[in-house]
């Protein structure tokens, strides 16, 4: 194996550090913000779940709560 | 038109564009990363120093951008009072907070090799330390203040004093004597940058605005199901 790529004339420490860097930070903002939203999907389909059929009913009614309960459905 | 605005519709268009550009993030990503670590030549002066350019200028960008498009979006949303505005402004921020952290990180990490030095209190850096102060008030502002018509107000007032310090980061190479570089890639004047470095550079531009862009609709879903959960409560 080429030791010259990692070391990369002794900036290597500098230039993987920078890349490791920036691609852990994405890969957290990503699976916290994944983590949230699988988090708040079954949090508004248990609420839903309480509701009495007459509020459910209401609730279908409601263009952008449908597409949450059936967008959550399909996952 | 009005199928454009309607929030079912966006719902669901975030939906199937979040589907869309998961499956081309991660192979652009890796291709502007072989590109960008293996591919591209060294610079003359920096050597391999120079490949922390293409994590560096992509973050530094979208950090920029995204404060320009939430300054834009707080004006509008403080003259119309758009909703649907500030589920975008409030999706955005931690984004570009995220990206001007990157962009902090990895230039000290640059400027450590090539100008023996992490930090300088120099203009452009300084300035764009501002800025992450200026994210993270302005994510404090609409997190802590539950008053809509005082959150909006706050917003708007935190995103144009933020604007100028944008035009400052823009400008203070050209105005102030500093430790970083004056820009290399101008539109509509010379670029100095090598076209075998423009390359990867683009990729890796291109790369991070789509994973930006799926951070966006996750967030902008998060925050639609957070309002409809408040609507929940009163039915």
């Amino acid at each position: 194996m080429n030791f010259d790529i990692f070391s990369m004339n002794g900036y290597g420490i500098y230039v993987w550090s920078s890349f490791l860097f920036t691609f852990l930070t994405c890969l957290f903002l990503f699976l916290k913000t994944k983590k949230t939203l699988r988090k708040l999907e079954k949090d508004f389909i248990k609420e839903a779940q309480t509701l009495s059929d007459e509020q459910l009913e209401d609730l279908k009614k409601q263009k952008v709560a449908k597409e949450i309960l059936i967008s959550h459905s399909r996952t | 038109m009005i199928k454009f605005l309607n929030p079912s519709y966006i719902f669901r268009l975030t939906g199937k564009l979040l589907n869309f550009l998961k499956t081309f993030v991660i192979p652009i990503v890796v291709i502007g990363l072989i590109f960008s670590l293996f591919v591209s030549p060294k610079d003359y002066i920096q050597g391999d120093a120079v490949r922390i350019m293409y994590v560096h200028v992509p973050s530094a960008w979208i950090s920029l951008i995204s404060f320009a498009t939430i300054s834009f979006l707080c004006i509008l949303n403080f003259i119309f009072k758009f909703k649907s505005v500030s589920l975008i402004y409030k999706s955005l921020a931690p984004i570009g907070l995220t990206f001007n952290i990157i962009a902090i990180v990895t230039g000290s990490l640059w400027g450590q090799p090539t100008w023996g030095t992490w930090w300088a209190w120099d203009a452009r850096l300084t300035s764009m330390l501002i800025l992450m102060l200026f994210y993270i008030i302005f994510i404090f502002s609409y997190k802590l203040i539950s008053n809509p018509e005082r959150s909006i107000k706050a917003c708007t007032s935190i995103s144009v004093l933020g604007l100028v310090n944008l035009a400052i980061i823009k400008y203070s190479v050209d105005w102030w004597p500093t430790l970083h570089q004056t820009s290399s890639i101008n539109v509509g004047k010379e670029t100095t940058v090598h076209f075998y470095m423009l390359i990867p550079l683009g990729l890796m531009l291109f790369g991070l605005f789509m994973y930006a862009a799926v951070i966006f609709l996750m967030k902008y879903r998060i925050e639609t199901i957070r309002l409809k959960r408040k609507g929940l409560k009163k039915l």
